[in-house]
């Protein structure tokens, strides 16, 4: 369900697509029925694609439905719910039609008028190049779209998600963001790249998704288990990142985007081409995109003083080529993410004393640099992705997705004579091939949803110089079904999955480290159950149980080594058995003519919650550590967020987003680790539109961060951080007329008054304060 | 068209398949060695006499287990001086590598703090890096003629500098430290 509490820049974006708001009371079943004509010569255009989308009161996420013209150049769509919906219209030779339609009006055939041109597709993006998961009507569903993303782009992927509701970050600066989705993150939080699971040695808090933030034209975050539908790491969460699909119809176009962060003078180019023009022997016309993205970022930038070596540098490629025929669409897609980006000096510690230091010297100037030193990360991503969709008869699909991925990351550490530090500390290889196979079938018995397999094979190489996981090899196999079933006013959704796991590590005994060979298997099953009942027009609850599974990952199980950032010592326990979650959530809709409203809240019980518990200090020759071993526990998790937005005036709109997460021990009461600090957003934003300025806004806000001092004891980490409080202002539009092209230029300022914070879930806030004020630039051109 | 959804599923599962044979984790984990396992004092009575050597081992370096139990003994006579120095070896590389070497052709970039328990009993470094400052590959060990008897322990601590400057003067390490380790003496 969503969060309607989404940026309010989305807000903005319905209010001005849709500007007739429907007020009378209607019956909530419609259907769009039309025609689609040349317009100069009125005869009917066949396998036109057809988009209806529908957004606004009645259904929290924009739905969109495609269908094509048949050979009379007809469509016909049913089961609508909203009293206007969006009609985008495109056929090969023509320019695109878009527009509002009221389907309140009497059964009329919308007449389309093609005009002929040899066109540039719209920017817009209407459709995502995954099959959206059904999981939307009863879950809490957060989406960002393609304008949103453009407007409100951070610095990482993981800072563009954070003003979600229920999701936070863990950062290290601000090269380093990792989503965390109501208190969980890392391996409970699973986050899929167009259609893939991102496989990224996800399970560091210090590695950051490897994602170009260029690269997604809708991000969408479900809070709470997601397993049937994702697998066992959606256990807390997902984030899907989704590109649009590869054009089928239209010339070449793209555009060219800037964004300038002033806070670490980072400078960002993303450059996209699209088009359908491409004729290829043998496959006939293929349709393109490709997107060339380049950042470099220096160190960033405290109140007080740069924070050192916290620079980062990313070159991101990627490229597609579809096809759409009869039959269905296939689709290519090969992609490469590489960075390489600075850890904080003070945050490296040789030993427990140096940390100790660390923590209580007052934190030194460095001078802003584009440089990167040691301790440093560099980390290539590669993937291959190819998918297959076949539409069959009722608009039932079939979807293959095939994806090979391969990362590659080391981490080079300050330790040691000079030569040593030039062999990364940390060199793992991690190749991974998946195989998902989905069917979405026609209604039967009032049911309809998907069905689907999922197989994936992997392998990890440890290569540095010191040891801090094993080499694996792992083999999942995955059976589901998500369905739903709506009758008026009420609709169920149900899911099962069963899952097998079969991790075999293998054996390492050099420098005195042990790491024993063996294999364990797993089989687990999750299932949800959810309802959704609308109890008037604008107000609908929905209630979601949700049992989840977890085994443990291998860094768990077999973790040797310190942690970079904490001189933390990490053990692994072979002897770990899966976690399993019960959640239970329940939402509140309400969609009023001024008053949009989402509440959200749940609790979630995970029974041997994997964790680190502090332990005896670990002596090596380098001195003590603090010692820590991956333990079990009984967990609970509970948690409330809301979001709303009220029209004060025509053009005036308020909005607020809170989230207050509570994590607890069950079997000592003790709060657990990294949990975020409540907080809640304030804003205020006013819109409009004309022909010269496009769709402007202007908005201020505030972060209220409450003082965290639900901190577990014994641990470095028994820090409490004090609240803080963060203004933000932001002016833009969509769509500028200058120059003849139609420009999208937005401009923030974060922490505009330069205040000093430390946030709990900031890695650096034991030696540095947060980042300071940070003014952001962003155009988009397209051409 | 079930003939070929069928196809459909195959062709990606044998390519899966074949894939899945390359790039697998084989490898065998292993790597270069970049540890200091072996850490050893050696101390020379100025006046003459035997030198005493004490070593510490941690075969796993940074790993998990303790360093084991210091061998051989010293035994500081009072009111006598000893010429000092530490060696640092990687025991567990074939051949041993001698990382002494190393850390003296780094010598701007290192110090070596020492740090004794007793009262009366006086370390100081002796050798310096190319600027002047202190090093503490040598030293000596001056034993007071009413230094306080019994066991005591000297902390030798290898510290080495990189964003943050090495200061001559200090007496303790600010850079980071790749070093941390506690032998034991005796003062007759």
């Amino acid at each position: 369900m969503s969060s309607l509490v989404r940026p309010l820049a989305l807000l903005l974006a319905v209010l001005v697509a849709v500007p007739t708001r429907a007020r009378a009371q209607v019956p909530p079943d419609r259907h769009i029925h039309g025609v689609v004509e040349d317009a100069a010569t009125r005869r009917a255009i066949r396998d036109a694609d057809v988009f209806v989308e529908t957004r606004g009161e009645a259904t929290a996420q924009p739905v969109v439905v495609r269908t094509r013209s048949d050979a009379d150049g007809r469509f016909d769509v049913r089961h609508l719910h909203t009293p206007t919906v969006r009609l985008y219209v495109r056929a090969i030779g023509y320019a695109p039609s878009d527009r509002i339609v009221d389907l309140r009006d009497d059964d009329v055939v919308v007449a389309v008028r093609l005009v002929p041109a040899p066109t540039v597709l719209a920017a817009v993006t209407v459709t995502a190049d995954t099959l959206a998961d059904r999981l939307a009507r009863v879950a809490a569903v957060s989406a960002l779209d393609a304008r949103t993303i453009a407007a409100t782009r951070g610095q990482t992927l993981g800072e563009t998600i954070r003003q979600l509701p229920g999701v936070a970050t863990i950062q290290f600066g601000p090269s380093i963001s990792k989503p965390v989705i109501r208190g969980l993150n890392s391996q409970r939080v699973l986050v899929m790249n167009s259609g893939l699971r991102q496989e990224d040695q996800q399970w560091g808090t210090e590695h950051a998704p490897n994602i170009d933030g260029f690269d997604a034209d809708a991000v969408t975050v479900v809070r709470g288990a997601a397993t049937v539908l994702y697998g066992p790491d959606a256990l807390g969460g997902v984030v899907r990142v989704d590109r649009a699909a590869v054009p089928d119809s239209g010339a070449m176009g793209g555009d060219i985007a800037t964004n300038l962060f002033s806070n670490s003078r980072q400078g960002a180019l993303s450059i996209g081409v699209r088009g359908a023009n491409l004729a290829l022997p043998a496959l006939g016309r293929v349709g393109y995109r490709l997107r060339l993205t380049s950042r470099i970022a220096g160190n960033g930038q405290a109140p007080d003083y740069f924070l050192s070596n916290t620079g980062f540098r990313e070159l991101n490629g990627s490229a597609a080529l579809g096809v759409s025929r009869a039959w269905g669409r296939g689709e290519l897609l090969v992609s490469r993410f590489a960075t390489e980006l600075g850890v904080l000096r003070q945050a490296h510690a040789g030993n427990f004393d140096d940390l100790q230091r660390a923590l209580t010297a007052a934190p030194r100037d460095s001078a802003f640099s584009y440089g990167i030193g040691r301790p440093n990360q560099r980390v290539a991503h590669t993937t291959a992705r190819l998918r297959v969709v076949r539409d069959l008869a009722a608009g039932q699909q079939l979807e293959f997705v095939y994806g090979f991925q391969f990362n590659d990351r080391r981490e080079y550490d300050n330790h040691g004579p000079l030569r040593f530090r030039n062999v990364p500390a940390f060199h793992l290889r991690l190749f991974t091939h998946s195989l998902d196979a989905r069917w979405s079938h026609a209604p039967r018995l009032g049911w309809r949803g998907t069905v689907g397999t999922s197989a994936l094979a992997q392998g990890n190489q440890t290569i540095g110089k010191a040891f801090l996981i094993p080499g694996y090899d792992l083999w999942q196999g995955a059976l589901y079904a998500q369905e739903e079933f709506t009758r008026g006013r009420l609709s169920l959704t149900a899911g099962a999955r069963t899952d097998v796991l079969s991790q075999t590590t293998l054996a390492f005994a050099d420098l005195g480290i042990t790491s024993p060979a063996g294999t364990r298997r797993w089989t687990g099953f999750s299932g949800s159950f959810g309802g959704a009942w609308a109890l008037t027009r604008d107000l609908d609850i929905a209630l979601r149980v949700a049992r989840a599974w977890r085994p443990p990952t291998v860094n768990e199980r077999y973790a040797q080594g310190v942690h970079h950032g904490t001189a933390q010592y990490e053990l692994g326990d072979a002897a770990l058995t899966p976690e399993r979650s019960l959640g239970l959530e329940g939402t509140v809709r309400y969609r009023g003519a001024r008053l949009v409203l989402d509440a959200a809240a749940y609790s979630n019980g995970i029974d041997g919650f994997i964790f680190l518990r502090p332990t005896d200090p670990v002596l090596t020759i380098r001195g003590a550590f603090p010692g820590f071993r991956w333990s079990q526990t009984d967990a609970r998790l509970r948690g409330v967020e809301l979001a709303g937005s009220y029209q004060l005036l025509d053009r005036l709109q308020a909005t607020v987003n809170g989230t207050l997460v509570r994590g607890t021990d069950r079997t000592t009461g003790a709060p657990l680790f990294d949990m975020p600090a409540d907080r809640v957003t304030i804003g205020l934003r006013t819109t409009g539109s004309s022909a010269r300025l496009g769709r402007w806004y202007a908005g201020a806000g505030t972060l209220l961060v409450r003082r965290q001092d639900r901190v577990p004891t014994g641990t470095i980490y028994a820090l409490p951080t004090a609240g803080y409080g963060l203004l933000a202002l932001d002016i833009g539009t969509g769509g500028l007329a200058l120059a003849g092209r139609r420009i999208d230029l937005s401009l923030s300022i974060n922490n505009a008054l330069d205040h000093r914070y430390r946030d709990y879930l900031s890695r650096y806030r034991l030696f540095v304060n947060d980042p300071g004020r940070d003014v952001v630039l962003r155009v988009t051109t397209p051409f | 068209m079930h003939r070929s959804t069928s196809w459909k599923v195959a062709a990606p599962a044998a390519l899966l398949l074949a894939l899945a044979g390359c790039g697998d984790s084989s490898t065998e984990p292993g790597g270069e060695s970049e540890l200091i396992t072996r850490v050893t004092l050696t101390l020379t009575p100025q006046g003459g006499g035997a030198a005493q050597t004490a070593v510490i081992n941690d075969p796993d370096g940074n790993g998990p287990q303790a360093p084991q139990a210091q061998t051989g003994t010293l035994s500081l006579a009072r009111g006598t001086t000893y010429t000092g120095t530490v060696r640092f070896e990687n025991a567990v590389a074939s051949p041993i590598e001698d990382i002494t070497a190393e850390v003296r052709a780094e010598a701007n970039e290192h110090r070596v703090f020492y740090t004794a328990s007793t009262t009366g009993v006086t370390i100081t470094t002796t050798d310096t890096d190319g600027q002047n400052r202190p090093l503490g590959l040598a030293f000596t060990a001056a034993v007071g003629a009413t230094a306080a008897q019994g066991a005591g322990t000297a902390r030798v601590l290898l510290c080495h500098y990189d964003s943050s400057p090495k200061v001559g003067t200090a007496t303790s390490c600010t850079g980071e430290t790749d070093i941390d380790l506690t032998f034991a003496y005796t003062v007759p």
